[in-house]
């Protein structure tokens, strides 16, 4: 059984070899589609058309299906490998383990941003970036935004977030007045001093790649993702009678029809149903 | 919530007249003073035969009252056009969804309308904007010195 760790938690070995199975993805080119794939698919809800990555309740089960090929991908490499957690509310500074330079490396430096320490480093030769917003070959990070400083959220903040009892509600997109567990954990309710909420600020907070449209450039957004995930494995089990929410196909004449997918509609790229991916225990355990 | 009701209005293209535009326009201008540290490093470039705007602080768009909803078939003047952080920033009009489009020197700078009329940019994925003149500040803030790249805007422009 494949059991993802908190990262916290991870022998030097498990560090190491997971390090080397992301490397060796990258050498091979396959890690340029999950770059590629979350940036074709993060549609915006003020547009037209399907969304189904963010401001959406596919939210949780397309990243779910999305961080699993990915870990898929690694374990044909080494299936000793498993994607860990980064829980930031409790590992939240710049001085965590998460930053050695055995794992994820440390801060971009001041004039460029430039990740200079770890396997990520670009003068270490084994992560140039080559598909970005920017035509930078390397790795950038600005962990929590000196020049507006913010902090990590804090588990009274997720905590928050994890008690609301709905899933997600209409019209199931990102405003503000959306209420429920999805949008809340996303984090689009605006707040520019705190960087967002949630999901969003902890983007934020790291900074460089993680904050724009190719943010899987920064490895740091599987161990991000995964404890999205898990986030979602804990509310699921603190609201065992709600569910994922739209259930059934919208009405043609809502407004919101062909833009958002309920429970067993197929989810792009991959077709995969909603509802295969609301429990996580066929392809995986957390180690909590 | 005024300035995200404006926004919302802009974002219906049916409601895209100069009034919202110029409301769009006006609290740029309110961001713009708001937003501290940016001031110092503002350069306004004002394009040649257009009005400074209230304090010079960015070019406006064309003659009160010149272009109603519908008009958009004329060539669109800038929103703003200035050089901040060393880098030209450029925001016209565009009739696609998002109705805004953004260069920095030059080069598209993709960006998404949010449904209550804040933008965000392929730079800024997870911080929403409420002015067009905000979102490609904060862009150069994110990459600094480095080039837009061609090939990301291409796949990211769907």
């Amino acid at each position: 059984m494949n059991t993802r760790k908190n990262q916290r938690n991870l022998t030097s070995t498990q560090r190491t070899r997971f390090v080397e199975a992301v490397l060796e993805l990258k050498r091979s080119g396959r890690y340029e589609k999950y770059v590629r794939t979350h940036a074709q698919y993060f549609a915006s809800d003020g547009e037209n058309g399907l969304r189904v990555a963010h401001m959406a309740p596919t939210f949780f089960p397309w990243h779910r299906q999305f961080v699993l090929y990915f870990e898929r991908d690694l374990q044909l490499i080494d299936p000793s490998v498993t994607v860990p957690y980064w829980d930031w509310t409790v590992d939240d500074k710049e001085t965590s383990a998460l930053w050695s330079a055995d794992f994820m490396g440390g801060n971009g430096r001041d004039s460029d941003g430039q990740v200079m320490t770890g396997p990520f480093a670009y003068s270490g030769g084994r992560w140039p970036i080559t598909f970005g917003v920017t035509d930078e070959k390397y790795l950038t990070r600005n962990i929590g935004r000196p020049d507006r400083p913010i902090k990590l959220p804090t588990k009274a903040e997720l905590d928050g977030a994890l008690a609301l009892g709905t899933y997600d509600t209409a019209p199931w997109n990102s405003a503000p007045d959306t209420q429920g567990f999805r949008n809340r954990i996303e984090g689009w309710t605006v707040s520019e001093t705190k960087g967002g909420y949630l999901h969003n600020r902890v983007h934020q907070w790291v900074g460089g790649h993680m904050i724009g449209a190719a943010s899987p450039n920064d490895p740091v957004f599987w161990l991000h993702h995964a404890f999205i995930d898990l986030i979602w494995v804990r509310w699921q089990r603190l609201h065992p009678k709600s569910g994922y929410l739209p259930s059934e196909a919208l009405a043609g004449d809502d407004p919101e029809s062909g833009r958002v997918i309920s429970a067993d509609e197929p989810m792009p790229p991959w077709n995969v149903k909603p509802s295969e991916m609301f429990d996580h225990r066929p392809y995986y355990q957390y180690e909590e | 919530m005024s300035e995200s009701d404006a926004g919302r209005n802009a974002g219906r293209k049916s409601a895209r007249t100069a009034v919202t535009r110029r409301r769009v326009i006006t609290s740029g201008v309110t961001s713009a003073a708001a937003v501290a540290g940016t001031v110092a490093a503002l350069h306004p470039l004002l394009t040649a035969g257009q009005p400074a705007g209230p304090a010079g602080a960015v070019a406006v768009g064309g003659p009160a009252g010149s272009d109603g909803s519908g008009g958009d078939v004329e060539v669109q003047p800038a929103l703003f056009d200035e050089v901040y952080r060393g880098r030209r920033i450029q925001g016209f009009t565009d009739p696609g969804e998002d109705g805004v489009a953004i260069t920095v020197d030059g080069e598209a700078l993709p960006v998404m309308r949010r449904v209550d009329g804040s933008w965000i940019s392929t730079a800024n994925h997870y911080q929403p904007y409420t002015t067009p003149l905000a979102t490609a500040r904060a862009a150069v803030d994110v990459i600094g010195r480095a080039k837009l790249s061609a090939a990301f805007a291409q796949l990211h422009h769907h």
